[in-house]
């Protein structure tokens, strides 16, 4: 397994946002993490990336336990988060974003793998040198994986990269994930679009208020009732 | 003439403003912290430099020192200084307690530590402005009537270099980008792989040199240090920040030169007691017009650089 997450436990405060989680995600898979708003599916990728500390459990990543590690650390073995909302610098040029993604690289071939992106998005290719504010929403969202990519992920796990992004552009957003996975790249995708995600994703897990309540494999959850519930459960304007 | 040398005077002492004047606008442009051990760092320098320069090291160790490594001490005295201000107010506070004092506990401990160390120094050596000789300190270049002091032209060149290199490493380098980076989204720069607590301490030493230098500079320029220097500079640098525009490098360097001329021509029209007053006059009502100041962006504390 690439990716071994065991009981990961989080509280901000009073609020128990991630409860006893167990995942896994195995070398070249995509696999998906679905709930409803406020479920804790960021604050389990956050707790994964290390941007947060868990109060219980253990992360393991290509069989090394990493819980102890830092954000760096952890970005620097292969494992790499595009947030939620994007989170591009956008006081930095287009340019500058991707070699920050690059920061805990110190190899020669950042430049030519900043190339190599611009080679696969030609419209940020085009904007290289204005700063990353006046891109449109869909080419955020390029550059936020882009910017990922420069680290040279072994697993990119992407927080609700669907957020706001019209249809056609979610289709275009998928296709490149698939590309991603096909050459290599193991996945972890939340999703609040549980139709694309289950049709992109071999695997996937159900979060409900903070608690793992189903799992199994695309087939399997999309006819799940409790994939349903989860969603009508928690709030009103979900999926 | 008279007033051309006085714009000449004026240039020159805002270049000893734009140093403090860039380190206040480095601190908050990244740290969103208004760091006030700033003007102490500025008089450490300063002092530590005179009396290495009068008694020698500490203890009896050495005869006194030459004025060139007395200066370069005391500027390595006001990094290690802020570095000292880094350890106990900015990281401690921010380990101990989170993002909820983000603002007023570093800004009230960087306070404390400013009259900690200069009650330290008025122990040591006493209120009275000391003397600081260098062997060019009245070589005077005479042009067409106007008289400009060498090291007067030494200084301002040097801290304009300085800022230039500075806004290089920021826009140039990896180090520069990840403190731009951390500066506009330090959650996000966390995901990049940068360690936020070793580049704050970086942002530190480079306070801690700017004001050093800017001390040294104005001990070579005016030939005396106090244990008061920083005070008098520090306000006028946080005006010539203002005028500049918050946590705009270039907005310091430009205020800190306003600031200067200011200063001169006031007293050179209206007396040696009004430049205070001008200085803030100018300061506020700049502000009603263009609350940003010249050249600052929208929001505080939000991609700066
Ligand atoms: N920094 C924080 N401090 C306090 N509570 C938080 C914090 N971040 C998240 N929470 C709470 O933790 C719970 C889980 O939030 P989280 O953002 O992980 O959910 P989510 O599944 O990603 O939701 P969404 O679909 O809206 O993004 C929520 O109740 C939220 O209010
Ligand atoms: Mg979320």
């Amino acid at each position: 397994m690439l990716l071994e997450v065991d009981g990961l436990d989080l509280r901000y405060g009073a609020t128990h946002a991630v409860k006893g989680v167990s995942l896994n995600v195995a070398e070249g898979e995509i696999v998906t993490v679905l709930g409803a708003n406020g479920a804790g599916k960021s604050s389990l990728l956050k707790a994964i990336a290390g941007a947060v500390r868990p109060g219980a459990g253990t992360i393991r990543f290509d069989g090394k336990d990493i819980t102890g590690r830092g954000a760096a650390a952890r970005v620097r073995a292969g494992l790499m988060l595009v947030p939620e909302g994007r989170q591009i610098f956008v006081s930095l040029t287009v340019e500058e974003n991707l070699l920050i993604g690059g920061y805990t690289r110190s190899d020669a071939e950042i430049a030519r793998d900043v190339e190599a992106v611009f080679d696969r998005f030609p419209n940020l290719a085009a904007r290289r040198g204005a700063l990353a504010s006046v891109l449109s929403g869909g080419e955020q969202q390029m550059l936020a994986v882009g910017r990922a990519l420069l680290s040279k992920p072994r697993l990119m796990m992407l927080d609700e990269p669907s957020l706001g992004l019209s249809p056609i552009l979610v289709d275009q957003l998928f296709g490149l994930i698939g590309d991603l996975n096909r050459q290599g790249l193991s996945i972890l995708l939340v999703e609040q679009n549980t139709h694309m995600a289950l049709e992109i994703a071999a695997r996937g897990y159900v979060l409900e208020l903070g608690a793992l309540v189903a799992e199994g494999t695309a087939a399997e959850l999309g006819a799940d009732p409790r994939l349903a519930e989860a969603y009508l459960g928690a709030t009103d304007d979900a999926a | 003439m008279l007033i051309v040398q006085q714009i000449l005077n004026g240039i020159m002492l805002g270049g000893i403003y734009v140093g403090v004047a860039v380190a206040f606008t480095l601190t908050i442009g990244i740290l969103n912290f208004l760091n006030f051990t700033i003007p102490v760092l500025f008089m450490l320098s300063g002092m530590i430099g005179w009396s290495l320069s009068f008694y020698g090291l500490p203890f009896g160790l050495s005869e006194p020192l030459g004025w060139l490594p007395s200066l370069g001490i005391g500027i390595i005295c006001a990094i290690l200084a802020s570095l000292v201000v880094e350890r106990f107010t900015y990281r401690y506070f921010k380990a101990k307690h989170g993002d909820a004092t983000e603002h007023a506990i570093p800004l009230v401990s960087s306070l404390g530590f400013l009259l900690i160390f200069e009650y330290m120094v008025l122990i040591a050596h006493g209120s009275d402005p000391r003397g600081f000789h260098t062997p060019f300190g009245d070589l005077d270049l005479r042009f067409a009537g106007l008289v400009i002091s060498i090291p007067q032209i030494l200084s301002l060149v040097v801290s304009l270099a300085i800022v230039a290199g500075l806004s290089m490493l920021l826009r140039r380098t990896q180090l520069g980008r990840a403190l731009r980076a951390t500066a506009e989204n330090p959650d996000a720069a966390v995901l990049m792989g940068i360690e936020v607590n070793r580049i704050v301490p970086v942002v530190f030493v480079l306070t801690g040199l700017l004001c050093g230098l800017a001390g040294a500079l104005f001990a070579v320029n005016y030939g005396e240090v106090s244990p008061y220097m920083g005070d008098q500079v520090g306000t006028k640098a946080i005006a010539g920040m203002v005028i500049g525009g918050l946590g705009s490098v270039w907005g310091a360097i430009a205020g800190g030169l306003i600031v200067g001329l200011t200063e001169t021509l006031s007293i050179h029209f209206f007396g040696a007691t009004s430049a205070q007053i001008t200085v803030w006059g100018l300061l506020l009502v700049l502000l009603l017009f263009r609350p940003k100041g010249l050249f600052g962006h929208n929001a505080i504390g939000k991609g700066k650089f």
